[in-house]
């Protein structure tokens, strides 16, 4: 029994070594997200490319997507294009949510929608275009209520509208495997 | 000369001081309040810093908010709330009591209690073993001393 008891600190040891080994290995981006299995938050927002139309959640709302945030200015989001154009191939929708970068006024920053449209349409005719269509999110509004830290990030919203998934980083043919399965218990509902 | 160059370099540092936004309060509550949650609210993009202390563009991006919020007259919990709602618990910086997370608080307690219990143990062993032998050894020496001095009264060695 007094033997048993000198074991009890070095037990300490090799737990608590295990528990910070293992906190070598994990991600520290990845810190669960809030939205997760729960309604996309309402939102307007204008078409990237017909700024004339008008995008509600609820318009999304039919079958099973993929709302990917991204930017031109985004190196990450320009290499998971041609992945992702790959997916579309396969059937998979996708939406774009357009990430616009902070404009300083002070430095007579302002912004230019033509320019932005030019500067999209040529990095989806190099890359490749996996988008349905894309949204303006001009002054993040939808991109706070959404939670996103960053570009790239993507949500897998099902058919109701309810958020399935929350990934941070780019999807390549490495992570797709996981949401993959998860899209297509998704679409054969 | 030298005077010319000190207020060079005085003035060189000015458009720094610019750079910095600059927040109107009417109320200094609100201002206090301000302070107090951009220092306890997280950045979700950074490792570890306060969206006071961040310019990524989230954390540009909640301090803009918090000062709406604030503005608006809602309460620190009301803010933390609007922000947990979005960016989850990890968003600020005292993290919510829960099944997951109780370890927090009860592991310190459990380590003071083990070793408070630990540290009162030992000393207990010790007087019981002063106890046992070294105090019987003395109250033996003791008793020796006392008898002796006994024998000698009785035979009459009376002091003077």
């Amino acid at each position: 029994m007094r033997k048993l008891l000198f074991f009890i600190p070095f037990a300490l040891f090799i737990g608590l070594s295990m528990f910070l080994f293992s906190g070598l290995f994990s991600d520290p981006r990845q810190h669960g997200s809030a939205l997760v299995q729960r309604q996309l938050p309402q939102f307007q927002l204008p078409d990237l490319m017909q700024p004339e139309k008008r995008w509600t959640a609820d318009e999304l709302k039919g079958e099973p997507y993929f709302l990917n945030v991204w930017g031109t200015w985004c190196p990450t989001c320009n290499a998971e294009l041609a992945f992702l154009t790959q997916l579309r191939q396969q059937g998979v929708r996708i939406v774009g949510l357009y990430y616009v970068q902070p404009l300083d006024a002070a430095f007579g920053e302002t912004f230019d929608l033509k320019a932005l449209q030019q500067d999209v349409q040529q990095k989806l005719a190099e890359q490749g275009d996996p988008y349905q269509f894309n949204l303006l999110d001009e002054h993040r509004t939808l991109i706070f209520d959404l939670g996103v830290s960053g570009a790239p990030e993507t949500f897998l919203v099902d058919a109701d509208g309810v958020i399935r998934a929350h990934h941070v980083g780019d999807i390549n043919p490495q992570n797709w495997s996981a949401l993959a399965e998860a899209y297509q218990q998704l679409v054969r509902k | 000369m030298r005077i010319v160059m000190l207020l060079l370099c005085f003035f060189a540092t000015l458009p720094t001081l610019a750079a910095e936004e600059i927040l109107p309060f009417a109320d200094p509550k609100q201002q206090a309040l301000f302070r107090e949650l951009t220092h306890e609210l997280r950045c979700p993009k950074c490792q570890n810093q306060n969206i006071a202390d961040s310019n990524a563009v989230v954390a540009v991006d909640m301090r803009k908010k918090t000062y709406e919020l604030v503005q608006q007259g809602q309460d620190k919990t009301q803010v933390i709330e609007y922000m947990k709602l979005r960016y989850g618990d990890f968003v600020h910086y005292q993290p919510p009591l829960q099944l997951s997370t109780i370890w927090l608080w009860l592991l310190p307690a459990l380590l003071v209690l083990g070793m408070g219990l630990y540290v009162l143990r030992k000393n207990n062993q010790q007087q019981m073993l002063v106890n046992d032998d070294v105090s019987s050894e003395l109250d033996a020496e003791l008793q020796a001393m006392i008898d002796e001095v006994a024998v000698k009264a009785s035979a009459g060695d009376k002091p003077v």
